[in-house]
């Protein structure tokens, strides 16, 4: 396990997501194998790895979209800003409101732009038209939206391109202001065009939000992330800085992973 | 010239003997069924007509007196109109909030294993013949009505528009259960990692997203009870008056149709009058289709 505790140039000591022995289980398999590792508050952390490897599976631990799966099982511990998230006495409900998502096909709801992006601050309970519409704004401009769709609001976020709806998605995730924004193979439903907005997105984004992003694209995760985990039949290969796991990783499966040899 | 060439041989696997007998049986099959649409429309207007040279369309539409066998006959449909739209209405509050309730609890709620019982029992309740119903109103529901509110008779709109409510249950129910179940998966996961409840996911999602085909369901229902025959025959009373209240007995076109067809001169002013009680159905089940497919439009714009 020492080797995934990698020194590394961030902070350390403040860990936004810290995972402790983190066991999860659908019925009697064994999908998560204790993993161990701290993802630094304000990074993008990228986990790589071949199909099934559980890296989707870990990312829907963080907000507990598991608890869906009918005989899914965590043990060990994830804690968020100190909290642990599987502590009996957690409302699921608040958790998922610091903790956002956005989803490997885009899924806008079947309403307009607006009421898409509103739909969070709504559950809330925010009724204030002008608390709303500022909430809406804004969370368009980070999402790199608004220029795009500012005067048509009202029309149906159904009627975006891929793109677009995907980047409408971001702004939904980002309008109930989260501290953690979960990604789940965000852009493998893009045209390359689109891929690169959003990953210019996801740059601007670890200012404000703690980024955990599942990908399939190797140069991807080297692009956009600080820190990167590799996974493998439910373990945690490799943990540590993106230049290192990608220019001098420890592990010899790592290698030959991002080498190409398998995955 | 050549590209068309090349397209015909690129396209030819499409264009084979069993496409041709395949395309032409299709037409043939469609065209049967439109003609035969075409001619029952063409017969009822055709049999409705000759009524005018009796009455005229307000006398029709807006007679309160319906005595057709006196001489001359009075031909005033209006209470049988306003019975037929009372009934609908009626059995349609009955019907279309229980068979939402009970499509939300089959599509989103009850585990997989009680869905598997409820909703096959739903549609074995739909295979129920509408004289079943019927029987049950003039034998059970009739006098325990009559008994429990002290009422002149337990054959009334209130007995029918229940029992009518009832059997829309299964098939709005059903429809709309699987309107519900076809909404994707993904936008209940990104309703709920936005930190909504089932229920907020249920009421501002799912119900949304599924709301033309709840329309439609609903339509297929409210449809059925406006030309529902057997149970309004048996169970409403058949007192061509306009109801006061809940309590009093109806008689709407459909029942009229039935119970006087067999008892009237072919050729005769009520003969054709019957045929223009069933063309008014015909207009009242378009404008509610009509009506309905404005709304599913205006939703589906947002």
């Amino acid at each position: 396990m020492d080797k995934t505790q990698t020194k590394s140039d961030r902070d350390f000591s403040h860990p936004q997501v810290r995972t402790e022995n983190l066991n999860l289980y659908y019925g009697a398999d064994r999908v998560l194998q204790s993993l161990s590792f701290d993802i630094p508050r304000g990074c993008v952390a990228a986990f790589i790895g071949p199909s099934g490897c559980g890296k989707s599976s870990y990312l829907r631990c963080l907000n507990r979209m598991n608890d869906f799966i009918p005989g899914a099982r965590a043990e060990g511990r994830v804690l968020i800003d100190g909290t642990d998230i599987y502590a009996p006495d957690v409302d699921v409900i608040a958790l998922r409101r610091r903790v956002g998502m956005v989803f490997q096909k885009p899924n806008p709801f079947p309403m307009s732009i607006y009421e898409n992006v509103a739909y969070g601050p709504r559950l809330f309970g925010v009724r204030d038209r002008e608390v709303l519409d500022e909430t809406v704004r804004s969370s368009l401009e980070g999402a790199a939206l608004w220029g795009e769709v500012k005067d048509k609001l009202n029309t149906p976020g159904t009627g975006l391109s891929g793109g677009q709806q995907q980047r409408l998605c971001i702004a939904r995730a980002i309008a109930t202001e989260p501290e953690v924004l979960l990604m789940d193979e965000p852009t493998s439903a893009l045209d390359p065009l689109s891929t690169a907005r959003i990953e210019e997105l996801i740059r601007d984004l670890k200012s404000r939000f703690t980024v955990a992003i599942v990908t399939h694209n190797m140069q991807q995760a080297a692009r956009i992330s600080d820190h990167t985990a590799f996974f493998l039949l439910g373990e945690l290969v490799e943990y540590g800085p993106t230049s290192q796991i990608f220019t001098a990783p420890e592990d010899k499966r790592t290698e030959d992973y991002i080498t190409g040899r398998f995955g | 010239m050549k590209k068309g060439k090349k397209d015909r041989a690129v396209y030819s696997h499409f264009g084979g003997l069993g496409d041709k007998i395949a395309a032409r049986t299709a037409l043939s099959v469609s065209t049967v069924c439109i003609l035969i649409m075409g001619f029952i429309l063409y017969f009822l207007v055709k049999e409705s007509l000759p009524v005018l040279e009796a009455a005229t369309f307000s006398q029709l539409f807006f007679g309160m007196d319906w005595y057709p066998q006196e001489a001359p006959p009075a031909l005033g449909m209006f209470p049988l109109i306003v019975s037929s739209l009372a009934v609908t209405f009626l059995s349609s509050v009955v019907g279309l909030p229980v068979s939402l309730a009970i499509a939300i609890f089959t599509a989103e709620i009850a585990p997989r294993s009680l869905r598997g019982v409820v909703k096959p029992l739903l549609e074995l309740l739909g295979f129920l013949p509408s004289i079943v119903f019927g029987f049950l109103g003039m034998a059970v529901t009739a006098p325990w009505l009559q008994e429990r509110f002290g009422l002149l008779t337990g054959l009334n709109m209130a007995n029918a528009s229940a029992l009518l409510g009832i059997m829309m249950i299964p098939i709005v129910g059903s429809l709309a259960d699987e309107a519900l179940c076809a909404v994707p998966q993904e936008l209940r996961g990104a309703s709920y990692a936005l930190g909504a409840t089932r229920w907020e996911t249920i009421r501002r999602v799912v119900l949304p997203s599924a709301l033309p085909g709840i329309l439609s369901a609903s339509l297929l229902g409210v449809m059925r009870a406006t030309g529902e025959t057997m149970v309004v025959l048996m169970a409403a009373g058949g007192a061509a008056i306009i109801p006061r209240s809940l309590f009093d007995p109806v008689r709407p076109l459909t029942s009229t149709i039935a119970a006087e067809m067999g008892e009237t001169p072919v050729g005769s002013a009520h003969y054709h009058a019957l045929f223009f009680a069933g063309l008014i159905l015909l207009l009242i089940t378009l404008a509610i289709n009509l009506l309905s497919s404005k709304i599913e439009a205006k939703s589906l714009k947002l």
